[in-house]
């Protein structure tokens, strides 16, 4: 059984190739203006990457935020569940997962693989990827880095303003007050972790949670977050795909076509 | 996913086009001398306006459009409801934006001390239109909050006798209440029919047959719900779209929350075009409206005082009643899961939603909570949470 699946985010898409409950290739790359071709070159590439040729896949199946318009997959699904069957399989013992993507945060409450229960940010980017990016910006400080020069503050700057727009002001005015860059990029992260603990205490998680989406590769972030909940979280080698592979996996499962 | 196409009964139809017979029907009332009262809440008892030998619509805003006339008056972060409804008012009618003509028509509002953002607008409304403000006791348990609600319908009465220059007798109210009971007994058969494995009437129908009761007349509303009952009620069981097979894993939903007034059916459209069939309505615009009956055989203004105190708003402290009907009604209509529907800064049911999650969950039932606004820039938000829930429901 070869299935692959796309998960069409706002920042990035990916695609992952599973045969037969392994996962064979990934691909990563910018969603750009045009969803649709991100989505198709991701496609080849996984399956160039695999050396499998089109016709022996059996099915494609979307998520994400760009999922109903991936006119040639045969089905989407949502990033709620897609992240779950991921991440369970990954993880089996998985209770939670805390998925900051580019746009959304989610946390997903999951029992036997299955979903029980989720959140979700509302129509704002606090507490989302959307944030790092501007407020790393003002900071003049590639994205990247930031968790690492978080790590090395000693007293994190305290960022009180939620709203990215307010927050990106708040790093420009802790700058010109002699800050140094260390402290007020610790202050940005410890205010997303914040934000992220209230979401999942609402939610309920307490432990075996999987911190998964693009923020997740950040060390930092994952550090505060930990720090924040008291728990340790497990993060996927590769915490940008678990929707891709999921959304594969929900395939096989449904044995849709 | 397949669009929900469901019933298509011809009153349905008759329901969804009669607004601007409507109209017509309110110029020929005011030329004869018929005085027309608008209402924006559940409280206001329409039997006392009726036996007054006046009209009533009720002028709750679910446009769009009139909320940006009314952020010119109001700040922006209070409910779009309001700010609908105001912003109707103020425009009347004249510029070119749609908003609904019943404004322009009548000749008193008359409004009630619920939630903040109403009555401080209501102190605004006055310059636009005659406003008469009614109290409510916000305490509504005990016998010390009926008396005080009487008295207020008893001024009430005074008010419309006033306006109308009829005596308010004790023969027309009562038989305004068995007419209003009528109505509520029909609305519920009609919900009962919505308990059957395939309802007749698909979750949006019922909301706008529901939202038809703010601009019909009462009686053309009555008569309007008999047919569509007669019809559904002739419906086989299982000849509905329910019978087909993608439509019987379609998990039922309860939306529960905030009212849904005539031109917001944003979220029961997300939710039935993508899966779920809602069953029944815990709303203003749903069962809170006709859920009790008014006792027929007490003095009538004591028993409009009794059965309207008792509306379960999120206005009222404590509201417990509320959250017992939550439940009663999920266990009665077998639903699956329920929408907790919230208005953007209606601080009322957006902190009630606590306890009514709460409630649900020990209860094992699933929920889903959405807060909106009347504009369609999050339909995509939220229909990735909608399509998560019913995915968690199947
Ligand atoms: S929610 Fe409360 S205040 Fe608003 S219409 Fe309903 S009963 Fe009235
Ligand atoms: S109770 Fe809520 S929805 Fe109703 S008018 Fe007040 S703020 Fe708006």
């Amino acid at each position: 059984m070869i299935s692959v699946g796309i998960d069409s985010g706002s920042a990035t898409t990916k695609a992952v190739l599973v045969i037969d409950g392994r996962i064979a290739a990934n691909n990563i790359r910018p969603t750009g203006f045009d969803f649709l071709s991100a989505a198709k070159n991701g496609y080849e590439d996984a399956l160039t990457n695999a050396g499998i040729d089109k016709k022996d896949v059996n099915g494609i199946y979307a998520t994400g935020y760009g999922r109903n318009s991936i006119k040639f997959a045969d089905k989407a699904v949502s990033e709620i569940t897609a992240h779950t069957m991921g991440v369970y399989h990954l993880y089996p013992a998985v209770n939670g997962i805390i998925d900051i993507g580019g746009q959304d945060s989610k946390i997903i409450s999951v029992s036997d693989g299955k979903v029980t229960d989720f959140l979700m940010n509302d129509k704002c980017a606090a507490g989302t990827g959307k944030f790092l990016e501007y407020t790393a910006k003002a900071l003049e400080v590639p994205i990247e880095e930031l968790g690492s020069l978080a790590l090395v503050s000693k007293e994190p700057a305290s960022i009180t303003s939620m709203c990215t727009v307010f927050a990106e002001s708040e790093v420009i005015s802790l700058r010109a007050r002699g800050f140094k860059k260390e402290d007020i990029a610790a202050g940005l992260i410890e205010s997303i972790a914040r934000r992220v603990a209230v979401m999942v205490r609402q939610v309920g998680l307490k432990q075996n949670v999987a911190f998964v989406g693009g923020v997740a590769k950040n060390a930092g972030i994952k550090v505060f977050l930990e720090k924040e909940l008291n728990i340790s979280l497990y993060v996927p080698p590769e915490p940008q795909i678990t929707g891709a592979l999921g959304a594969a996996l929900y395939g096989v499962s449904k044995k849709v076509k | 996913m397949t669009h929900f196409e469901a019933t298509c009964f011809e009153t349905l139809d008759y329901i969804k086009n009669s607004y601007s017979a409507r109209i017509c029907q309110l110029e020929e009332e005011k030329k004869a001398g018929k005085k027309i009262v608008g209402t924006l809440c559940l409280f206001v008892p329409d039997e006392i306006i009726f036996a007054a030998g006046a009209d009533r619509v009720i002028l709750c805003g679910g446009k769009n459009d009139a909320v940006s006339i009314a952020e010119q008056y109001l700040p922006r972060n209070i409910c779009p409801l309001i700010k609908s409804s105001f912003g109707s008012i103020v425009n009347n009618g004249y510029s070119g934006v749609k908003s609904c003509s019943h404004f322009g028509l009548v000749d008193m509002v008359v409004a009630e001390n619920t939630c903040d953002s109403k009555k401080k607008t209501y102190e605004l409304m006055g310059d636009y239109v005659p406003t008469y403000v009614l109290d409510l006791p916000q305490k509504p348990e005990g016998p010390a909050a009926v008396k005080y609600f009487l008295e207020e319908l008893n001024k009430f009465k005074g008010i419309m006798e006033e306006l109308t220059g009829n005596k308010v007798t004790v023969e027309q109210l009562k038989k305004e209440i068995i007419s209003s009971n009528e109505t509520r007994k029909l609305l519920h058969r009609l919900y009962d029919l919505r308990k059957r494995e395939y309802p007749p009437i698909s979750g949006l129908d019922m909301i706008k047959v529901m939202q038809k009761q703010y601009v019909l007349s009462a009686e053309d509303f009555k008569e309007a719900l008999r047919t569509l009952i007669n019809e559904a009620e002739q419906t086989r069981a299982d000849s509905i779209a329910g019978s087909k097979d993608e439509f019987t894993h379609r998990p039922r939903i309860m939306i529960s929350g905030c009212p849904m007034p005539g031109g917001s059916t944003k979220v029961p459209e997300i939710i039935e075009n993508r899966g779920g069939l809602i069953v029944v309505e815990e709303s203003c615009t749903g069962t809170r409206s006709f859920w009790d009956l008014v006792d027929e055989n007490k003095d009538p203004m004591t028993a409009l005082a009794e059965r309207y105190i008792k509306i379960p708003c999120s206005c009222m402290t404590p509201n417990d009643r509320r959250i017992d009907n939550i439940l009663e009604l999920a266990r009665e209509f077998k639903v699956d899961g329920v929408v907790n529907y919230t208005l953007q800064f209606c601080h009322g049911y957006n902190i009630e939603r606590y306890k009514v999650q709460q409630a649900l969950k020990n209860a094992g039932i699933p929920v889903l909570s959405i807060e909106t606004d009347y504009s369609d820039s999050d339909v995509e938000q939220i229909g990735l949470r909608v399509d998560a829930f019913m995915e968690m429901l199947s």
